[in-house]
């Protein structure tokens, strides 16, 4: 098939795929207690996903991804971020209302080095999924329509 | 002639480089700690979150990771409508 | 903390080798390649500065993300440099 890279870049293609997004997803759910957050882990599950067309060609990738639903999703973790700032807008814009509330993500830390409580800080795991979700997709959007547009024109 | 412009230009910007890199503050010992100890202090106890990074990203300065998404809606916005290509009702 | 500061001068000095490699090759895929070294040793630099965040993002975008963009250019263009 035209597009393809060699059988060396297919197959580490084929292996490290997998890794990449299990890391890149790990990175978005831990994002408030290990380094990292939303954009890093969006990213990383970003790149993880560009393997795909990079490796197989256009036409393959096509096959499992579609831009245009990865931009709709984009929208969504937009719409999401925003909606969560507001959620607190009865004190400030960004107010972390659900912090220490004792509900979903409320439970205290104590000071000092990381409790690893992974129940906790209130509405930042919710925006580090939002953004996750937004960056991911924006950025697999990119890289889609990069090597769609590019396909398409010309011939030589 | 070309050349000795493109050569003295490289010379003035690494003497400008070495020269900033010369008066660097110390590693670790910040300027203005104030605002830094503050974070550390309180961040834990405000928001619940282990990492004081996320904590100020999502929280203290969400208003400027809101400013962030705003440029990457933009940029893909750009992306999209120079390599859309026609429509086919277009053709 | 000495051979901190050894490990930091070596990662600068191959940054700064990766950088002059990818603007003196004359196979573009090379470049692509050497420039996708560097950023990964500017990753390896703030991991070592203590920048964790930092360099999870500068390894995702910088070093896999742009070369994608960069390689799918590429194939739209010539591979070699015209002299």
């Amino acid at each position: 098939m035209r597009g393809e890279m060699s059988v060396i870049v297919r197959t580490i293609a084929r292996i490290t795929y997998a890794l990449i997004l299990v890391f890149g997803f790990y990175v978005i759910l831990h994002g408030h207690l290990t380094p990292g957050g939303g954009f890093q882990g969006g990213a990383v599950v970003a790149s993880g996903f560009a393997l795909l067309p990079v490796a197989f060609g256009a036409a393959a990738a096509k096959r499992y991804l579609n831009p245009s639903l990865m931009r709709h999703l984009e929208e969504v973790g937009s719409l999401a971020f925003l909606a969560l700032g507001f959620l607190g807008i009865g004190i400030s814009f960004f107010y972390n209302v659900l912090a220490n509330s004792g509900s979903l993500f409320g439970a205290a830390v104590p000071f000092g080095p990381n409790s690893g409580i992974l129940n906790s800080a209130g509405t930042l795991p919710f925006m580090n999924w939002a953004v996750g979700l937004k960056v991911m997709t924006g950025l697999m959007t990119i890289v889609l329509v990069l090597l769609i547009g590019a396909g398409k024109e010309g011939k030589d | 002639m070309k050349k000795a412009a493109v050569f003295a230009a490289f010379v003035f910007v690494a003497a400008f480089l070495l020269f900033a890199a010369g008066r660097l503050h110390p590693f670790g010992e910040p300027s203005a700690p104030a605002m830094d100890d503050y974070f550390l202090a309180h961040s834990q106890a405000e928001t619940g979150a282990n990492n004081v990074v996320t904590a100020i990203v999502f929280d203290y300065r969400g208003f400027d990771t809101l400013g962030e998404a705003t440029v990457l809606f933009a940029a893909i916005l750009g992306v999209v409508a120079v390599f859309r290509g026609p429509r086919e009702d277009e053709r | 903390m000495i051979a901190q500061e050894i490990v930091q001068v070596i990662t600068l000095v191959l940054i700064l080798v990766g950088a002059a490699l990818a603007v003196s090759f004359k196979d573009l895929l090379a470049s692509i390649l050497a420039l996708a070294g560097a950023s990964l040793l500017v990753s390896l630099e703030f991991y070592i500065l203590q920048a964790p965040d930092v360099a999870i993002a500068e390894a995702a975008i910088g070093a896999a993300l742009t070369t994608a963009i960069y390689v799918i250019a590429l194939r739209r263009t010539r591979r070699k440099e015209k002299e």
